[in-house]
């Protein structure tokens, strides 16, 4: 019978679960980003109003060029700021 | 015909009666070109996320309308004039809407599709919990 073990890793190093993130959109089912949505926006704009990477918001690409699109419409008709001190 | 929304930031010193016509404007050229309004919404005063002309507020208000894109252009130029108003955007809406259709349409499929297999799909479920 085959193990179902972990691959071995180098002694000493420290094993961490990291968990899986998954896209809010495709989860809870949004379709439509909107731009006028400022409170679901600004979820994804950091107290420096850039827009949060996909790799720290797990958001998957389709979802995240939706909201890129949105955001950056967002900010054109000052419902969010471009970059804040 | 397409649909767009226009959105455009008034200065806030202005009146009721100032915003009023502004609207009734922009209503006038959408309609003198044949389009349609399907909506028009005070969304009020609103904080700025930036400044803008050293106003820290606005008066927001959304145009939803059907027509073809000579009206844009025409309202945008008028827009662009006035004084009064502060900023604006126009945005194409009609794809983004087809394409929630065209989601929702696939959904409601699958569910039916699943509703007439209702007596197999508990069965997968719970199979699937057994595994876990």
């Amino acid at each position: 019978m085959k193990s179902t073990r972990e691959p071995k890793r180098p002694a000493g190093q420290k094993q961490y679960y990291r968990r899986k993130k998954v896209c809010k959109f495709c989860v809870e089912r949004i379709d439509t980003i909107n731009y006028k949505d400022v409170k679901l926006l600004s979820q994804f704009v950091p107290e420096r109003a850039k827009i949060m990477p996909r790799r720290i918001s797990g958001v998957c690409s389709q979802h995240q060029r939706r909201l890129n699109d949105a955001i950056k419409k967002a900010r054109s008709i000052a419902l969010l700021p471009y970059a804040t001190e | 015909m397409r649909n767009y929304e226009i959105m455009f930031i008034v200065n806030p010193n202005a009146t009721e009666d100032e915003i009023d016509k502004i609207n009734a404007q922009v209503e006038s050229i959408v309609t003198s070109g044949g389009g349609q309004i399907q909506k028009i919404e005070k969304m009020g005063k609103r904080r700025l996320a930036y400044d803008i002309d050293k106003f820290r507020e606005g008066f927001y208000v959304l145009f939803a309308i059907a027509g073809n894109g000579d009206i844009v252009k025409e309202a945008e130029r008028r827009l662009r004039v006035m004084d009064a108003v502060i900023r604006y955007i126009t945005v194409r809406c009609d794809e983004e809407v087809r394409r929630f259709e065209k989601i929702r349409s696939y959904r409601q499929k699958r569910a039916a599709r699943r509703g007439t297999h209702a007596s197999a799909a508990p069965a997968v479920d719970s199979a699937e919990e057994a595994m876990q």
